[in-house]
């Protein structure tokens, strides 16, 4: 007897009914039961159209012009409701945070199957395995809200298992989880495949999940599938600089190419000895409730020319160290100077001054018609006067490259240029410290890599301070670590003496890189860390 | 932190009885309130208001604010009905004078004056109780029907799946919400936005808040494009659900409801005779 293909997808095009050109074209892949997919690939290459094909969104909900053919487990999706479609195949999307519709875990995980009408009985049993399943069991009874990201993650998969999909189907699961919960996540998805479940893993950090071994790649680009094969091949197959590859093949690779400019961060900063700091902290303690340490006697120096990474597990007080320095939190005890003034007696404009505030995502704080508006809208607020500001708008715009933007609206542009526009828009302000919450958070490998690189080379800043969950990021980007848990300072240094110390960085949910690896070996060559690319022209450890 | 949940278990009144023949009992209140007018009937209503507030373990420090807001409220309207002798109209027709004074000034030739009648008293006195007794029992209703109940009670009272379901949603992305508002609220302060410094008229002031609101408009509408598709993703909606949680009616349940029914229908009979005024003979004699 033949057991029919997992999935099975003929002349797959699509288009959507507001767009000119198909967001996928021709499409024809077949999968076995059990196999394990890594579906690569920079923003916009048509991976999440595909996933919704897969999954019956498209052409139920997202309408458009769709030609071809999509089997599961032998059976034609046409005419299938997508209640049976939601059988077959289950979708864990991006963000946990979106997906999560109960309040309980319980009720979370019960929804589908409360949805298709079975027996209380047996959605309790169904419930009971799938949290048993993954070791969730504890979190039966708590608020949904309340979890962590790796948390809200497993309780979203449990939902989707509970409906006994055979096909498991994710769309970027790594994206906000710290590298340890990451690692989790990733072993839990192979466990899955082993046991039998088809897996089909959309994910941009293909280093990570090339870890687990996927059984097969593929690679698109402008809507086609550029390549499928197997690991190895991928490797040899795509452009180093689109997809993160592990750092030894980078390098072997990148010694074929005339080797990167060197980074030059801080490129308006002259140090002098003995210079005040730009911020300090001082024995800086915080709770958001009585008797609770968020932040536990924090002491620190941020002086010009630095460019710090704050690595950290979720939860660790990171963004709430940053908030002290932006005036937005106060010390319940200790102090935080900017430029020798107390936060305390500052506000939080004042304190824009000197120190700019990027936040993770742009639509959090875009507003203004145009990008213009946006951009004078923070000097505006801090009282410049407007034929400063006029010049002021005009440096930023110029700086982060959006000449010819300015009446545009900025929330019509693309993701990396409303990143870039909320940059433009601390730069305007004239701040002297630029300071990020993930800032390669929603972006691909190559937009991210490129952002970085002209970022910490950009004038105008005396320092620069971002939180990441990135280890390669401190590693290429920062000249000074600081390693957050549990509100202390764990460690503050350059980021070859905090990284090195594997057994540290493993106790506060860090995991070692291949990148890092690399360095490492480079380091009596180099004397500093170095993108692989730049390792690639030293001669080889 | 902008969202806390009033609702949290106590040892009350409220709180033993099943959500629904709650809910029932508090419709029934509710209209029985309505059909009177007359204050010694509505003392009876605001007795059952006040021993419901009294058992229901909701502190005096958790719901300061919203017994000010309500007190202020009922005052000012009570007051200003009392000013103009707008609203009683049609519950009378003839006013009993107990004083009167005029304003020493006129404007455009109309001497403003403060009649002071008894029916005019009475019509304020009754109107705080009614809506007393109204505001008192819904105040108390967040603070004691747990959230995570909401859909299950209202599809219990026969509201379809997905109204009912869309309730126990609301109360799933308040916080998210919460958590939104402020993230943007701290990204407009680190450029220098300052809300307490709003001035201007009322467009003014809502095209200054505009930093606030399309952020945090955008990002909803974005989030719920992920919200409707991870719902359609399983299932929802396709036929009649189950609810995992279960609601059983106990005595004292069906008790209350029989107790409501009674009520209104006793109020509805009742009202057919006394739905007007009631003038005290004492406040008659003071107005001879």
């Amino acid at each position: 007897m033949n057991i029919p293909l997992a999935l099975e997808i003929e002349n797959l095009t699509f288009r959507y009914r507001s767009r000119t050109e198909p967001a996928i074209k021709n499409i024809s892949l077949s999968v076995a039961q059990g196999q394990l997919i890594l579906i690569a690939g920079a923003s916009g290459c048509g991976k999440t159209t595909l996933a919704r094909c897969i999954n019956g969104l498209i052409p139920r909900s997202y309408k458009g012009e769709l030609s071809g053919r999509i089997l599961l487990q032998g059976q034609d999706i046409a005419g299938l409701p997508l209640a049976r479609i939601s059988q077959l195949v289950g979708t864990v999307l991006q963000d946990p945070e979106r997906q999560i519709l109960g309040t309980r875990v319980l009720y979370e995980v019960a929804f589908g199957l409360e949805n298709l009408g079975l027996p209380r009985d047996e959605i309790l049993h169904r419930v009971e395995e799938a949290l048993d399943y993954l070791n969730i069991s504890h979190l039966r009874d708590r608020e949904t809200f309340n979890l962590s990201g790796g948390e809200k993650q497993k309780v979203a998969l449990a939902g989707v298992l509970a409906m006994n999909p055979s096909i498991l189907l994710l769309d970027e699961p790594l994206a906000s989880l710290d590298p340890a919960s990451a690692q989790e996540a990733l072993e839990l998805i192979r466990r899955l495949s082993d046991e039998g479940m088809t897996v089909l893993m959309v994910e941009h950090r293909v280093e990570d999940v090339l870890k687990i071994h996927p059984d097969r790649v593929l690679f698109m680009m402008d809507g086609e599938i550029r390549y499928d094969g197997d690991p190895d091949g991928l490797t040899k197959a795509v452009d180093y600089r689109e997809v993160k590859l592990p750092a030894k093949m980078i390098i072997q690779r990148a010694a074929a190419y005339p080797p990167p400019p060197l980074l030059q961060a801080l490129p308006d900063v002259i140090l002098s000895a003995e210079e005040e700091p730009l911020v300090r902290f001082e024995d800086v303690s915080f709770g958001y409730e009585e008797g609770q340490r968020v932040l536990d006697k924090i002491n620190l120096d941020i002086r010009r020319g630095d460019v710090i990474a704050v690595l950290g597990p979720n939860g660790a007080g990171k963004t709430t160290l940053v908030k002290h320095a932006i005036g937005l939190l106060k010390p319940k005890s200790g102090r935080v100077l900017v430029q020798g003034r107390d936060t305390r007696h500052l506000s939080v404009a004042e304190v824009a001054n000197t120190l700019g505030y990027v936040f993770q995502s742009p639509s959090h704080m875009l507003f203004a018609p145009t990008v213009h508006d946006e951009l004078a809208f923070g000097p505006k607020n801090l009282g410049h006067k407007l034929e400063d500001i006029e010049k002021q708008v005009a440096e930023a715009v110029e700086i982060v490259h959006l000449n010819g933007m300015e009446q545009d609206p900025p929330l019509a542009l693309s993701f990396g240029q409303q990143k870039r526009v909320s940059i433009a828009a601390i730069l305007a302000m004239r701040s002297r410290i630029l300071v990020m919450d993930e800032p390669t958070a929603g972006q691909d490998y190559k937009n991210y890599m490129d952002f970085m690189t002209s970022i910490v080379q950009m004038q105008g800043f005396q320092a620069i301070l971002f939180i990441t969950h990135d280890v390669d990021l401190a590693v290429i980007y920062a000249n000074r670590v600081l390693l957050v848990n549990q509100g202390r300072l764990v460690a503050d240094g350059k980021p070859e003496e905090v990284l090195s110390n594997f057994e540290r960085l493993t106790a506060n949910r860090l995991v070692p890189t291949s990148l890092l690896q690399a360095n490492l070996e480079y380091l009596p060559r180099a004397g500093h860390f170095l993108s692989a690319e730049a390792l690639a022209h030293l001669p080889p450890p | 932190m902008l969202v806390t949940w009033r609702y949290r278990e106590r040892k009350s009144l409220i709180q033993s009885f099943d959500p629904r023949a709650w809910i029932i009992f508090f419709a029934c209140f509710l209209a029985s309130t309505l059909f009177f007018w007359d204050l010694r009937y509505l003392l009876f209503f605001t007795a059952i208001a006040l021993l419901t507030v009294f058992t229901s373990g909701v502190t005096w420090q958790e719901s300061r604010r919203a017994w000010l807001f309500i007190t202020g409220f009922i005052l000012f309207f009570a007051f200003f009905t009392f000013l103009t002798g707008r609203g009683g109209v049609e519950l009378y027709r003839v006013e009993h004078i107990i004083a009167q004074y005029a304003a020493p000034f006129t404007i455009l030739g109309w001497r403003p004056t403060l009649w002071i009648t008894a029916e005019r008293i009475m019509f304020s006195a009754s109107m705080i109780l009614r809506v007393f007794s109204i505001a008192s029992m819904t105040i108390l209703i967040p603070y004691s029907l747990n959230p995570a109940l909401y859909g299950v009670t209202f599809r219990k009272l026969g509201m379809p799946d997905k109204i009912a379901y869309g309730m126990d949603l609301t109360m799933r992305f308040i916080p998210t919400f919460g958590r939104d508002f402020s993230l943007t609220m701290d990204a407009q302060k680190a450029r220098g936005y300052e809300i307490e410094k709003l001035s201007g008229g009322l467009f003014e002031q809502v095209r200054k808040l505009a930093p606030l609101i399309v952020p945090v408009t955008i990002h909803a509408i974005m989030g719920s494009e992920d919200i409707i598709d991870a719902m359609d993703l399983r299932a929802f909606g396709i036929g009649p659900r189950t609810w995992l949680q279960e609601l059983h009616y106990r005595q004292r349940d069906i008790a209350l409801i029989t107790f409501g029914m009674i009520m209104v229908l006793t109020s509805a009979a009742l009202s057919l005779f006394t739905y007007r005024l009631w003038i005290p003979e004492f406040l008659l004699a003071l107005a001879q």
